[in-house]
């Protein structure tokens, strides 16, 4: 398979990801964007690895789903909490920062 | 994809673009078929298994990439762990109806989609004649010689036959030159740990009220237009 598919095939699911950011209003489903977006990026690095033939591409997505991890953990905790303080996962409806 | 690539090798003259070609049409339509689905969802736990899909689809896309590692790693950290742990705030928060979903003005939509139809655009500009002709095919279907407008492939077949497989490959960097980057990251994981174990403490209703009252000044809990129903209910939080 010629490498540029597998990278328009990233880019696809990056736009999809961030369509869904832009336009969903629920924390979890938010998130879930978010981890998709950051998959595409993975795929761009692990097809990058394979053209140049070389792998640090692949270290590099090692290393982002070390950190994706780690991101869910304390941003699902963060959600929980705001959900027990204000009973909903709408993220307009937090506004106690907006001056 | 590795194996395909080792069964191509044994019989040289045998070598076939067609099992990536399928493998890679079939899990680029049921990643990008649940990538949608999983945005235009309104049942959150519906979102959820249509995001295990998308996962499950790029790790295929990894095997095809010569990184079997990586989709090892993708299904037990990703749809494994990771999506057990949505799955759970879902069930534990129950709130598996978004019913945010309806009142997204058209306005919000329209300008996501444009911004959605740029990216797209722009890739495929970008990639579409450098990267997509025949002459980009990796390893042992790549072209002798390369036209000056098209991007070669390398593969990387040779590395992993230096480096004893996709695992051999990817340790023998991450423990010489990633070293200190992958000890960072062990830092981080632990910071994650005690970061989400204060975050999740359970606060009891009682010690909460008594600390209040020994407090001089009580801190605001939620704005006062929030409605009663609202409120967290004494069960949950």
């Amino acid at each position: 398979m010629p490498i540029g598919y597998y990278f328009i095939v990233a880019a696809i699911m990056f736009s999809i990801g961030l369509a869904g950011v832009l336009i969903r209003r629920n924390a979890i489903v938010l998130f879930m964007c978010v981890e998709l977006m950051l998959n595409s990026v993975n795929l761009t690095l692990a097809g990058a690895a394979r053209m140049w033939g070389n792998a640090d591409g692949q270290v590099f997505v090692f290393f982002v789903i070390v950190v994706a991890a780690a991101e869910v953990v304390v941003g699902l905790a963060l959600i929980v909490n705001v959900f027990f303080r204000r009973g909903t996962l709408d993220i307009d409806a937090p506004n106690l920062l907006r001056g | 994809m590795t194996f395909l690539a080792q069964a191509g090798a044994d019989g040289a003259a045998t070598a076939s673009a067609l099992p990536e070609q399928i493998l890679f049409w079939v899990m680029a339509v049921i990643g990008i078929g649940a990538g949608l689905a999983m945005v235009s969802m309104r049942n959150i736990v519906h979102s959820a298994l249509m995001l295990v899909i998308n996962f499950a689809a790029i790790a295929v896309l990894y095997l095809a990439l010569q990184s079997s590692f990586l989709g090892i790693v993708q299904i037990i950290v990703y749809a494994g762990a990771i999506m057990i742990l949505f799955l759970f705030v879902i069930m534990l928060l129950g709130v598996d109806r978004d019913d945010l979903l309806v009142e997204i003005r058209p306005a919000h939509r329209v300008g996501a989609a444009l911004v959605a139809l740029v990216i797209v655009a722009a890739s495929v500009f970008s990639f579409v004649g450098a990267m997509t002709s025949e002459e980009s095919r990796c390893g042992a279907l790549a072209p002798a010689t390369v036209s000056a407008e098209s991007i070669p492939c390398v593969g990387l077949d040779d590395q992993l036959e230096e480096n004893d497989g996709p695992v051999g490959l990817l340790a023998r960097r991450l423990f010489t030159r990633y070293t200190w980057p992958f000890e960072i990251s062990a830092l981080l994981l632990v910071v994650a740990t005690i970061g989400a174990i204060v975050l999740g403490r359970r606060r009891d209703p009682a010690d909460e009220a008594a600390r209040r009252a020994l407090e001089p000044e009580p801190e605001p809990t939620g704005p006062p237009d929030l409605p009663p129903s609202a409120e967290p209910s004494p069960e949950v939080s």
